[in-house]
């Protein structure tokens, strides 16, 4: 809507102060936007690309000439620049696709899930390239993603938008902060004894709020129990390494090392080298002072007769945040039917840009 | 939403045409090679059993209407390539441009309507050069008319292939389109046979396809004759049938595209 592809149905909304409404062209002239899906003319080189949407934009043929060489190089492609696109790589495109949606000098660059599909290194070197843009060329750039590590690491400013609406808009950690204390994670054995757990933690006036999460992520689970493991053997009771090790874990899908050496029953649960069941029901409770308060809840869950797989201890993220907003996991949605009416828009508002509506 | 026209925006979707349609040269190649064919078969083998069609020969009758089988299917599927655009995205980055939707078809017209025209060139030199028109001053005026006459009736034919790319969502149609669109103008067009001895449901149906009036602007460009079903003025009546045609599917093409979502 914002882009003026879409009509609203009511309100009103301005862009770089002009109406999307009464003023689309001055609107577009004013945004740049990577869409989710390739836009690119395949048939062309990465420079007529370029050079098309230059002269779509008016740019007269020095400038062009100018900024397609400058932004070729700002997000490297310019030895690549007169091949056909079709012969890039995923990474490349989406590099180009930036490059083209700033040609024109936007004042607010959408980026609708700049990063989704590429791999690691890809990611990381396109969220280098969003943050130089915003921090060098002043530009607003809202982009919307799936990711919560990417919001947490290039937003100034996180929206969330669950079913249509509006659930939260704040700086990342102030969205965190919401959820002062630790999350602590409890994962059954026995998906039943959930229910009857449950009212049992809500009764405790030193758990803040419990959330139900109905699938854990193998590959997360498995990073965030390591930090859990090196806190534990290390005798902290805190959680402060654990967001670290988690964003450096975040990939990889076997259990990581480290985990081989704690014998079982150091921590009071059944850890094993395999892999945890994706099907293991999960719940979350969020305390002060996670570390101190674990032995606790292990004696809770032993009074009721349950039997744990594993527990975890980690500072709230903004998949908590997300959770905690929405009540639900942005993880079990993904494949889902309902995923396009839950999708997690998040936003970035530059210090230096401007931007209304 | 009325907007204005970008002779900038309109240049810039030509161009990209041109450049797609250099690029393609299997696509080409082989849509010369499916003319040259018609011509040798039809013209030489069905011309040396026939003979004639009046006082000339088949293969000069027939060639001008191979030239319109090449326009008629360039054009037709360059204005359907509108699905591709949009399957392939690229169609976004031209609507959220700040130009008007009208000025993108517009470029995209009269962009489809060079290539397919130059395709029709190619094929009238390769016509000539088989003797299918003899060679006299004349015959360069009328060549020369005969390229004006090609744009008008690619234009045409554009508007109405980005009007049915416009409609469809997807190119499994395709087939269909070319199955039930482009095979009946082309056979009811006149290439093969003159209307003036067909039975009358079939020569009113052959009065009904906008590119039998194409053809025989090209028979009057290219040999000096047409049709004795349309008299001696039968140029004047085909060239104000393709206007009019042309006219309207542009029409239809521009509206339909400006109103189709992303």
């Amino acid at each position: 809507m914002l882009s003026t592809l879409l009509k609203p149905t009511s309100g009103a909304a301005t862009v770089n102060g002009y109406d999307v409404v009464k003023e689309p062209d001055a609107v577009r002239q004013s945004i740049g936007y990577v869409f989710q899906d390739p836009t690119l003319d395949i048939e062309l080189t990465g420079r007529e690309n370029l050079d098309f949407h230059g002269r779509l934009y008016n740019l007269d043929r020095n400038l062009r000439r100018q900024r397609i060489e400058e932004m070729l190089e700002t997000v490297q492609l310019t030895d690549r620049a007169d091949n056909l696109v079709k012969t890039y790589s995923g990474g490349m495109k989406r590099r180009l696709e930036i490059a083209r949606g700033l040609l024109h000098h936007p004042k607010v660059l959408f980026l609708d899930e700049p990063t989704l599909g590429l791999d690691p290194q890809t990611r990381r070197s396109i969220w280098e390239h969003i943050q130089r843009l915003n921090k060098e060329k002043k530009i607003t750039i809202i982009l919307t993603t799936h990711y919560t590590e990417e919001a947490d690491f290039l937003c100034g400013r996180i929206l969330i938008i669950d079913f249509g609406r509006i659930v939260a808009l704040d700086t990342s950690d102030m969205l965190k902060a919401q959820l002062e204390g630790d999350i602590v994670s409890l994962i059954f054995e026995d998906p039943l004894m959930i229910s009857k757990l449950r009212p049992i933690f809500e009764g405790k006036n030193w758990i803040r709020r419990v959330y139900l999460v109905s699938k854990g992520d193998n590959r997360v689970n498995a990073s965030k129990m390591m930090s859990m493991v090196h806190e534990m053997a290390g005798g902290h009771g805190t959680g402060g390494a654990s967001q670290g090790s988690y964003h450096e874990s975040g990939v990889g899908s076997r259990v990581p090392e480290p985990i081989h050496k704690i014998p079982p029953q150091d921590v009071g649960s059944k850890f094993s080298t395999s892999n945890l069941a994706p099907s293991l029901k999960r719940l979350d409770l969020l305390v002060d002072d996670g570390g101190r308060r674990i032995p606790a809840i292990v004696k809770l869950v032993d009074e009721a007769g349950a039997m744990l797989e594993s527990v975890e201890l980690h500072k709230p993220t903004l998949d908590d945040v997300f959770i905690s907003v929405t009540g639900r996991n942005i993880r079990d949605q993904q494949g889902s039917f309902t995923e396009m009416a839950r999708r997690f828009h998040i936003m970035r508002q530059a210090r230096g840009g401007q931007r209304h509506g | 939403m009325v907007q204005p026209l970008s002779g900038q925006a309109i240049y810039v979707v030509l161009l990209r045409e041109l450049i797609r349609y250099w690029r393609a040269k299997a696509r080409i190649i082989s849509s010369l090679a499916q003319s040259f064919f018609f011509l040798i078969v039809f013209g030489l083998g069905v011309g040396g059993f026939i003979g004639g069609v009046g006082s000339i020969s088949y293969l000069s009758y027939l060639a001008p209407g191979i030239i319109g089988m090449g326009l008629i299917f360039g054009s037709v599927f360059s204005g359907v390539s509108v699905i591709f655009d949009r399957q392939f995205g690229f169609m976004k980055e031209m609507l959220i441009a700040p130009v008007s939707r009208t000025s993108i078809v517009l470029g995209k017209i009269l962009g489809g309507a060079l290539t397919a025209s130059i395709q029709g060139v190619i094929l009238m030199v390769v016509a000539a050069a088989m003797g299918a028109f003899a060679p006299s001053f004349m015959l360069v005026v009328g060549a020369t008319a005969a390229i004006g006459v090609m744009l008008l009736i690619t234009a045409g034919f554009v508007g109405l292939g980005v009007a049915l790319g416009s409609m469809l969502k997807d190119f499994h149609a395709f087939q269909l389109l070319s199955t039930f669109v482009i095979w009946p103008l082309f056979m009811l067009s006149g290439v093969f046979f003159p209307i003036d001895v067909v039975s009358a449901p079939l020569q009113a149906a052959m009065l009904l396809d906008p590119m039998f009036y194409g053809v025989e602007l090209l028979r009057w460009c290219l040999l000096g004759v047409g049709s004795p079903l349309l008299g001696p003025f039968g140029w004047l009546i085909s060239l104000g049938v393709l206007v009019g045609f042309n006219a309207l599917l542009i029409g239809i093409g521009t509206y339909i595209f400006a109103r189709t979502q992303v």
